[in-house]
């Protein structure tokens, strides 16, 4: 990924000032201090900074709208996206548009694929290939767009627990051989770079490329977790589509995102869901006016760029330390509690699944909830807990993971708290059938 | 449906004190100054008259977004989990009962009219795909629809195998009646060849030229000539005239709650009538909601900022400050615009494009012909110029003459150009004295649109 300062091609040689441990807990006194908030993965975070530089455009609107709708607005836009283009690698900024979530271009890149069903150029049955793993927003969206026109939608059973890169490629071609050989005709595959729940980083380059291989149509990486955790770089990864939240792990307020796609005849046919002005434009337009909207999230990625050069090592140097800390943090809890990660630390971003002790009896996804919430109300923790359901013939294993994760405002406190808080529940002989619904 | 029983005072969390201002009985309406410190944040020095395009949003109301967005910054997750439905609930709640909607089920907060066009179109686009609708089934619309509205049919009906009727309505317009009888020969001569008519959008005031369109007898005749569903188009109505749902009748009615409700950008509301033949509408964000109606999927489209949904219940509050609250705000803005429309078109010697009682908080005065407003582009050239070379921020329209037919004229040709005026409770009498000065400036030198530079 390009750093801040090759980013700039105006040649700013600008030294930003490193930050100080006291000037970074500034930056997130917002945060409520009372929570060990180690649940970066859902909602993301903000520095305070970067919300000022949002609020100045918010008043710059509000002060002369008109103004700022002529003038103003779009050469942000295209600031926010060139840098964004630079980011990740991609050969041109008419390829990055900006939208409010990954939710939102899921949607613009499904329905798109719709119209393909209700011209026929696609034949019912012909399908989309997801993960067990996918977002399930995303997946709720697929069926919105792909089954409702009449696609066949195939999972791929992703393990988790899992040990290599080699178990996942090898569910994903014998999905692919499976689909093959029932004669279907796969359009779409759509495929996380990090999934949510459990969280594990997926081979993206390999699987992009065997779906290439075994002539799947398209291919969209739902990359949400992706940018400012690991490191993205479109051209090598290969996907048609690829998407990621600015508000996750890069510091935008919420909330932001970009839709990356790779120049195409078929682009001039995409279109964003929310018909305006610029309707025919190609989306990148398309997506910058969307009606009467507060765009100022979208608009403060030269401020972010400032702040992830104050770094030591920018952006990267962020993305590796979180990941360096959170594999450690992970290890020292799952020692605590005599459990396992979730997946080997190399399949890890800046996030790790952290088994947690079988006595707290966690046996559904609303066990799952009520420990969570649990943990919240009681003592101040903020982490995201995953129920895995037993496969047929396992004996003891871990039922439930907590996803914990490290970003820059995190101290070492925040997993003692984690750590004692589970020990406690432990001690106290506490299982979920005994927490309120 | 009630309210909530505990309504959410993100000023309380905050400061610990419990000084609900609500429950304090009002002693005095809000004052001058008081009004003038609401907005201080709008440029100084430019005479703001188009509160129409963009609408406006006082300090209060933006200070008790703030509050949510900290709440939210502060701990996403206990938000997500425990308040915000809560709040958005409210905030339809107190929707619902300002347009007489019968259930609060019927009520959808969305980002702007924008979306909801978006919204109801793309269930038209559906039922086209799956065979519900017939290819050259019809959508009808007015000629002077919002381009982003046109577009959106485009892109939704045209794509998808419908057609398209247009409608055009006369202006400048002296009645209800020349519009309801022209709405319903060009109904009628669209449908001539025997065309399935799916859906009507209505404008209930439309942008531009602005007028106040006789929406329920618009929707009535519909109704009568076989239309299918009507969906009112009515972004600019909520807090500029009266509001009833169940009078006008129509299927689908949506106005954004930023233009002249004090709501910072953006939210809009989309009513839905519940009926047992009511179709089922979708948000096209699809997310962990789908399936469980438009208002709930409606309420989470992901990860965003809803605070501007959220500020429903500050409104009102800053609403109920102002004497005859939103019905006197309603009526003063009218009232003033009208009369500052009289002035500036004796002054021009031009014409008023509608009579009053057709007029919003808006009104269309004809342009001094000498100006050459001949063009959408001279149209936009006089707006910048009138921008940046007097501070003024007024929409400028192009009145093509229809079929040869002149209108209005001044004493020197043709009227073609309107300015789109409006009041709104931060204008005053100043802003209208500079439109008329500037527009005298401009004869007196002999400025005409074409000698405009394109910025």
């Amino acid at each position: 990924m390009a750093s801040f300062h090759t980013i700039h091609g105006s040649g700013t040689t600008h030294q930003a000032e490193p930050i100080t441990p006291s000037e970074l807990r500034s930056e997130f006194s917002h945060h409520d201090p009372t929570v060990a908030r180690v649940n970066n993965g859902s909602f993301g975070s903000c520095p305070s900074s970067i919300i000022s530089a949002q609020q100045r455009h918010q008043l710059l609107f509000l002060r002369q709208p008109d103004y700022y709708y002529f003038n103003t607005l779009k050469p942000s836009i295209l600031e926010s996206r060139r840098i964004i283009r630079s980011l990740i690698n991609a050969d041109h900024v008419d390829e990055v548009s900006i939208v409010d979530n990954v939710t939102t271009a899921a949607a613009i890149v499904l329905q798109h694929y719709t119209w393909s069903f209700f011209s026929s150029a696609f034949k019912p049955g012909d399908a989309a290939i997801i993960l067990n793993h996918s977002y399930s927003a995303v997946k709720k969206a697929v069926r919105a767009y792909i089954s409702r026109a009449g696609g066949h939608v195939i999972e791929v059973p992703i393990p988790f627990p899992v040990k290599s890169d080699d178990e996942i490629i090898l569910e994903f071609q014998n999905s692919l051989q499976m689909a093959k050989a029932n004669g279907r005709k796969i359009r779409l595959a759509v495929i996380d770079h990090i999934t949510s729940m459990p969280s594990v980083i997926i081979p993206v380059k390999e699987l992009v490329k065997m779906c290439r291989d075994e002539g799947v149509d398209r291919i969209f990486v739902d990359g949400a977790q992706a940018i400012g955790n690991v490191e993205i770089n479109v051209k090598e990864i290969g996907a048609d589509f690829y998407t990621s939240n600015l508000h996750k792990w890069l510091f935008c307020p919420p909330a932001s995102a970009f839709l990356y796609c790779k120049m195409s005849d078929e682009l001039s046919d995409l279109h964003h869901l929310v018909i305006s002005h610029e309707y025919g434009n190609g989306l990148a337009m398309e997506s910058g006016w969307v009606g009467t909207r507060d765009y100022s999230a979208q608009l403060v990625l030269p401020e972010v760029m400032e702040f992830v050069s104050r770094f030591d090592g920018g952006i990267e140097g962020i993305m590796r330390r979180n990941h360096k800390k959170v594999v450690e943090m992970a290890e020292l809890l799952s020692e605590a509690w005599g459990t396992e990660l979730g997946a080997v630390p190399e399949m890890c971003s800046s996030m790790v699944m952290v088994g947690m002790p079988a006595c707290l009896g966690i046996k559904s996804d609303e066990d799952a909830l009520k420990l969570r919430t649990h943990l919240r109300e009681c003592f101040g923790i903020e982490v995201h807990m995953y129920y895995r359901a037993p496969m047929e013939g396992e004996v003891d294993q871990i039922t439930a993971y907590a996803r914990i994760s490290h970003q820059v405002y995190n101290r070492v406190e925040d997993y003692h708290r984690f750590r004692d808080a589970v020990n406690k529940l432990v001690k106290d002989g506490l299982t979920c059938s005994l927490l309120p619904n | 449906m009630d309210p909530p029983t505990e309504i959410e005072d993100p000023r309380a969390a905050a400061n610990g004190d419990n000084n609900h201002v609500s429950k304090k009985l009002k002693l005095s309406f809000i004052t001058e100054p008081e009004i003038r410190q609401e907005f201080a944040h709008h440029k100084l020095g430019i005479a703001r008259i188009n509160n129409g395009s963009f609408g406006s949003c006082p300090a209060s109301i933006i200070a008790a977004q703030k509050r949510w967005q900290l709440r939210f910054l502060q701990q996403p997750d206990d938000f997500f989990f425990n308040h915000l439905q809560r709040q958005i609930l409210h905030s339809r709640t107190i929707v619902k009962d300002l347009i007489n909607a019968d259930h609060v089920d019927e009520v959808s907060i969305v980002d702007n009219a924008t979306t909801a066009a978006a919204i109801v179109l793309q269930h038209v686009g559906w039922a086209f795909a799956d065979g519900r609708f017939q290819k050259g089934d019809a959508v009808v619309m007015l000629h002077c629809a919002f381009q982003a509205v046109k577009k959106s049919i485009e892109a939704y009906v045209t794509r998808a195998g419908g057609s398209v009727i247009v409608v055009h309505l006369p202006f400048p317009v002296k009645s209800n009646e020349e519009i309801i009888a022209e709405f319903r020969k060009g109904l009628a001569r669209g449908k001539a060849n025997g065309k399935k008519v799916r859906l009507a959008i209505i404008d209930h005031i439309t942008s531009m030229p602005c007028v106040v369109i006789p929406a329920r007898e618009l929707v009535k005749i519909c109704r009568e000539e076989g239309v299918e569903r009507v969906f009112v188009d009515a972004a600019h109505a909520i807090g500029s005239i009266h509001v009833d749902v169940k009078e006008i009748g129509a299927d689908f009615y949506v106005s954004n709650l930023h233009k002249w409700f004090f709501c910072p950008p953006s939210v809009a509301f989309l009513y839905c009538r519940k009926s047992p033949l009511s179709p089922d509408l979708h948000h096209p964000v699809v997310s962990h909601e789908y399936g469980n109606g438009l208002a709930i999927e409606s309420a989470w489209i992901g990860t965003r900022d809803y605070s501007s949904q959220l500020v429903v219940p500050d409104v009102l509050e800053f609403i109920n400050r102002f004497e005859g609250g939103l019905e006197g705000i309603q009526n003063r803005n009218h009232d003033a615009v009208v009369e500052m429309g009289e002035m500036l078109a004796k002054a021009w010697g031009t014409n008023l494009g509608s009579p009053p009682e057709m007029c919003p908080s808006m009104v269309m005065i004809g342009l001094p012909s000498r100006l050459g407003v001949l063009s959408d582009d001279d149209a936009l050239k006089l707006r910048t110029h009138l921008r940046d070379h007097f501070g003024l921020e007024v929409p400028i329209h192009f009145q093509m003459p229809r079929d040869g037919e002149i209108r209005a004229a001044d004493g020197d040709g043709c009227i073609t150009g309107y300015a789109r005026i409006s009041h709104q409770v931060y204008n005053t009498l100043d802003d209208y004295v500079r439109l008329k000065d500037a527009v005298s400036q401009l004869l007196s030198d002999g400025v005409v649109c074409k000698m405009l530079r394109r910025e």
